[in-house]
C-alpha cells in the first residue's frame, strides 16, 4: 500500500467571510481538523482612547457609544458612572431608573442580534431574517425615547437627557408581552431543534478552571457554572432594588452559553417591568455644567454588558478632558484568548458555531 | 475578609501604600516596582483569580509610566488595585502570564501602543497596528490631530479640509 | 462582433439592476442600519439584493462605515476581484471626509483615495429609509445604462 504524505494547509478565516464578522484569524488544518488558530486583530482599530483625551465629557458621551455598536447603553452607563463617582455627583431616582430601562432593553436588543448571527452561522436563514425584524420593535422604543435609533447619546452627567413619556411606558409594556411570545416562538424553532442541538452540544467546551484562567466574563463564565455578574456583585445604580438573579448552567459548551443567553433575555423582559412598575416621579437629571472638569483622582468602573464586565479606568487631572481613559472590553480576552484555545482540535465546520457561541463584537476588541 | 488581605500585605510588604476606599469591596496597593512580582502573586495565592486589565497612564512631565494592575477573587468578591511607577527611558517590567495566562494579549496591546517591554513574554508581535512607524501612539507626545491634519487635510479660512 | 440592439440592451441593464448582488462584508460600525435591510422589517432580497460571499459573485460592493489602513489593503484586493461591470456605494460620513473619527491616526479619510466610488450616502449611520432611496437610485441609474467599472 503506498504511504499518502500528510500535508498541512494554513486557510484564512478572512476579514470578508460570512460567518466572521471583519475579524482574521490563520487556521493551520490537516485535513479536517484545525491544529492551530491564530488571530489577527486590528481591522476595527481607531484609537479610541487616544480620541477621548481631546474631548470633553459631554463630547465623549456622544464618542462612547460606538466602542461597541450591538449594546451601546452599556458603553454609555460605564462611562458617565465612572465620572460621577470621581465627581461625587447626585443622579435623581427618576434618572437611575430611566437609566436601567434602557440598558435592559439594549441587552434584550444585544441578544436578539446574536440569535440572528447565531442562525445565519449555523445555516437557519430564516431565523436571522425574522429575529433582525424583532431587533426593529427595540430600536423603534429607542428612537421614541432618545431620538437615535442606534447610538442614543442618551445618559449623559446627572441623568438623562430626556424624560419617558407615558405613550413609552405603554409602547414598552406591549413590546415586552410581543417579545415573550417570541421567545416561545425561537424555543420551539431554534432552541429546541435538533440540528441546533447536535452542532452545539459538546462544542467547544471549556471547563470553570480553564474559563477562570482565561479570563472569560459574562454569558461564556456564567456556562460554565461560576455565578460572576457585576450586577449582583458590584451593584451600581438601583440594581439591588430589583429582584433578579445571575443565569449559570454547567455544562460550558456552546449549547450552554446559547441557552444562557436566551434565558437572559427572560430575566431581563422581568427586570424591566419590575422598573417601569416602580418608576418614581421627579426630576430626570441634575445641571451639570457642560465644561465639568471632574477633580483629580483615578476611578475604575465595571458594568456587565451584555457580552460580559465592561470596565473604564478614568484618570483625571483636574481640567475638563480626562487624562486618560482604559477601556476594557468584554470581547478582548473572549477573540484572543479562549477563541484560539477552544478552536484547537475542532473541525472546520465547527469554527463559526465555537466562535459565534462566544458572542464576540470585533468593534469593542480593537476600539 | 478585606481586612485579613490587608494585614498580610502589610506584614510581608510593610513598604507599601495601602488603602481601602470607603465601599468596603476594594484595595488599592503602591508599591515598588522590586515588590511588584512578588506582591501580585501573594495575591493570586490570596484568591484573586481573575485578571481584569492592565492599564498604563504616562506622566511625562515625572518622566515615570504607571503601571495599574486590576485583579477579582471570584470567591471573596473583592476588587485589588495596584500600582507601580517604572521610569519612562527604557520602560520595562516583569510579564505576569506565569501567574495568569490571559494576560498575556493585554501585555502584547500595552507593548504596541506605549512600548514597555514585557520580560518573559513570548509573543508581543504587533497587534492593531499594521507598518506603523512613528512612536508608540498612545504616548502624551504623540499628537494625534497634529499628525492627521498634516498627513490627510490641508487648511482653508482655519478649517480642516479633506485632501484630494 | 454583432452589433448590440438597443432593446438587447435595454433588457439586459433591467436585468442587471433588479439582481444586484452585494459582496457579504460587515466592515462597521455604519453596517449595523443594514441589518434592517436584511431583517423582515425593510428586506432587501424584494429589490433583488442578496448577500453573497465570493467576490466573484458580487455586482455591488457597500462599504458601510470606517476604513481602517489595515483594511483598505483588504478593500482593495476585494474589489480588484469582482468582475466588471461593478458598483461602489459608500454609506455614511466617514468614508466622505473621515467624519466622528476625524483625528484618528488609523483610519482612511477618503475611500475614494483606495477604489472609485459611485453613490455616496451621508448619515451616522443613515437611516433605513436613506438607504432604502439610494438602493432605488441605483437601480433608476443602472437601468437608464449606467456602465459602473
Amino acid at each position: 500500500m503506498e504511504e499518502r504524505e500528510i500535508s498541512f494547509a494554513t486557510l484564512p478565516f478572512g476579514p470578508q467571510h460570512p460567518a466572521s464578522s471583519h475579524f482574521h484569524a490563520l487556521v493551520k488544518v490537516e485535513g479536517e481538523g484545525v491544529l492551530e488558530l491564530e488571530p489577527h486583530p486590528g481591522y476595527l482599530h481607531r484609537g479610541f482612547e487616544k480620541l477621548m483625551e481631546y474631548r470633553t465629557h459631554p463630547q465623549n458621551c456622544v464618542l462612547v457609544d460606538r466602542i461597541c455598536v450591538l449594546d451601546p447603553f452599556a458603553n454609555e452607563l460605564g462611562y458617565v458612572n465612572a465620572v460621577e463617582k470621581l465627581g461625587n455627583l447626585e443622579v435623581p431616582e427618576r434618572g437611575r431608573y430611566i437609566r436601567l430601562i434602557m440598558t435592559e432593553f439594549g441587552r434584550i436588543q444585544s441578544h436578539i442580534t446574536w440569535i440572528g448571527i447565531m442562525g445565519m452561522a449555523l445555516g437557519f436563514d430564516s431565523i436571522c431574517r425574522i429575529a433582525w425584524g424583532d431587533r426593529e420593535k427595540i430600536i423603534r422604543l429607542n428612537e421614541m425615547a432618545t431620538g437615535g435609533r442606534l447610538y442614543p447619546c442618551y445618559f449623559c452627567l446627572g441623568g438623562t437627557r430626556r424624560d419617558i413619556s407615558p405613550e413609552f411606558v405603554k409602547l414598552a409594556f406591549e413590546t415586552l408581552n410581543y417579545l415573550e411570545e417570541q421567545l416561545d416562538f425561537y424555543d420551539r424553532v431554534f432552541f429546541n431543534n435538533e440540528s441546533f442541538i447536535t452542532r452545539t452540544k459538546g462544542v467547544g467546551k471549556l471547563t470553570a478552571k480553564e474559563a477562570i484562567e482565561l479570563g472569560a466574563t459574562g454569558p461564556n463564565l456564567r456556562a460554565c457554572g461560576i455565578d460572576y455578574d457585576v450586577r449582583k456583585d458590584e451593584p451600581y445604580e438601583v440594581y439591588p432594588k430589583v429582584n433578579f438573579r445571575a443565569i449559570t448552567r454547567v455544562e460550558g459548551d456552546a449549547y450552554a452559553r446559547s441557552l444562557c443567553r436566551r434565558d437572559e433575555i427572560a430575566e431581563s423582559i422581568s427586570i424591566v417591568r419590575q422598573l417601569l412598575r416602580d418608576l418614581p416621579e421627579g426630576p430626570f437629571n441634575t445641571e451639570v455644567n457642560p465644561l465639568y472638569a471632574a477633580p483629580k483622582g483615578e476611578c475604575y468602573f465595571c458594568v456587565e454588558a451584555a457580552r460580559g464586565e465592561l470596565c473604564f479606568h478614568m484618570v483625571s487631572d483636574g481640567s475638563p478632558f480626562p487624562y486618560r481613559v482604559k477601556v476594557r472590553g468584554p470581547s478582548f480576552s473572549h477573540s484572543l484568548v479562549e477563541f484560539p484555545r477552544l478552536a484547537k482540535g475542532a473541525m472546520i465546520a465547527d469554527i463559526p458555531v465555537i466562535y459565534w457561541s462566544l458572542d464576540p463584537c470585533p468593534a469593542d476588541m480593537d476600539r | 475578609m478585606v481586612n485579613e488581605i490587608v494585614s498580610i500585605l502589610k506584614a510581608r510588604f510593610p513598604d507599601s501604600l495601602l488603602d481601602i476606599p470607603s465601599e468596603g469591596r476594594s484595595i488599592v496597593v503602591t508599591v515598588k516596582k522590586e515588590d511588584f512580582y512578588p506582591l501580585l502573586s501573594q495575591l493570586k495565592e490570596s484568591g484573586f483569580d481573575h485578571f481584569s486589565d492592565v492599564s498604563v497612564v504616562d506622566y511625562p512631565d515625572e518622566q515615570r509610566f504607571e503601571m495599574v494592575y486590576h485583579l477579582w477573587s471570584h470567591q471573596k468578591k473583592i476588587r485589588a488595585i495596584v500600582k507601580v511607577a517604572i521610569p519612562r527611558e527604557s520602560p520595562a517590567v516583569k510579564s505576569v502570564i506565569d501567574l495568569w495566562t490571559g494576560a498575556q494579549v493585554h501585555e502584547r496591546e500595552n507593548h504596541e501602543l506605549f512600548g514597555i517591554g514585557f520580560e518573559g513574554n513570548p509573543n508581543l508581535s504587533e497587534l492593531f497596528l499594521e507598518d506603523w512607524e512613528e512612536i508608540p501612539p498612545f504616548r502624551k507626545d504623540f499628537d494625534t490631530r497634529k499628525y492627521v491634519k498634516e498627513k490627510y487635510y490641508r487648511e482653508e479660512e482655519g478649517y480642516p479640509i479633506v485632501k484630494g | 462582433m454583432k452589433k448590440l440592439t438597443p432593446s438587447f440592451v435595454k433588457s439586459r441593464d433591467e436585468a442587471r439592476a433588479w439582481s444586484l448582488w452585494a459582496i457579504n462584508y460587515f466592515t462597521a460600525c455604519g453596517f449595523m442600519e443594514l441589518l434592517p435591510w436584511v431583517g423582515s422589517g425593510y428586506d432587501m432580497e424584494r429589490f433583488g439584493l442578496l448577500a453573497t460571499p465570493s467576490p466573484r459573485h458580487a455586482d455591488v460592493f457597500i462599504v458601510a462605515g470606517y476604513v481602517t489602513k489595515k483594511a483598505a489593503k483588504r478593500i482593495k484586493m476585494i474589489y480588484d476581484q469582482m468582475p466588471s461591470p461593478k458598483y461602489v456605494v459608500a454609506l455614511g460620513s466617514c468614508p466622505m471626509t473621515g467624519g466622528m473619527y476625524w483625528d484618528s491616526y488609523a483610519t482612511v479619510k477618503r475611500l475614494d483615495e483606495i477604489i472609485p466610488v459611485d453613490l455616496w450616502v451621508q448619515g451616522c449611520p443613515p437611516r433605513p429609509e436613506n438607504i432604502g432611496h439610494a438602493v432605488v437610485m441605483a437601480i433608476n441609474a443602472i437601468k437608464s445604462g449606467f456602465k459602473g467599472h
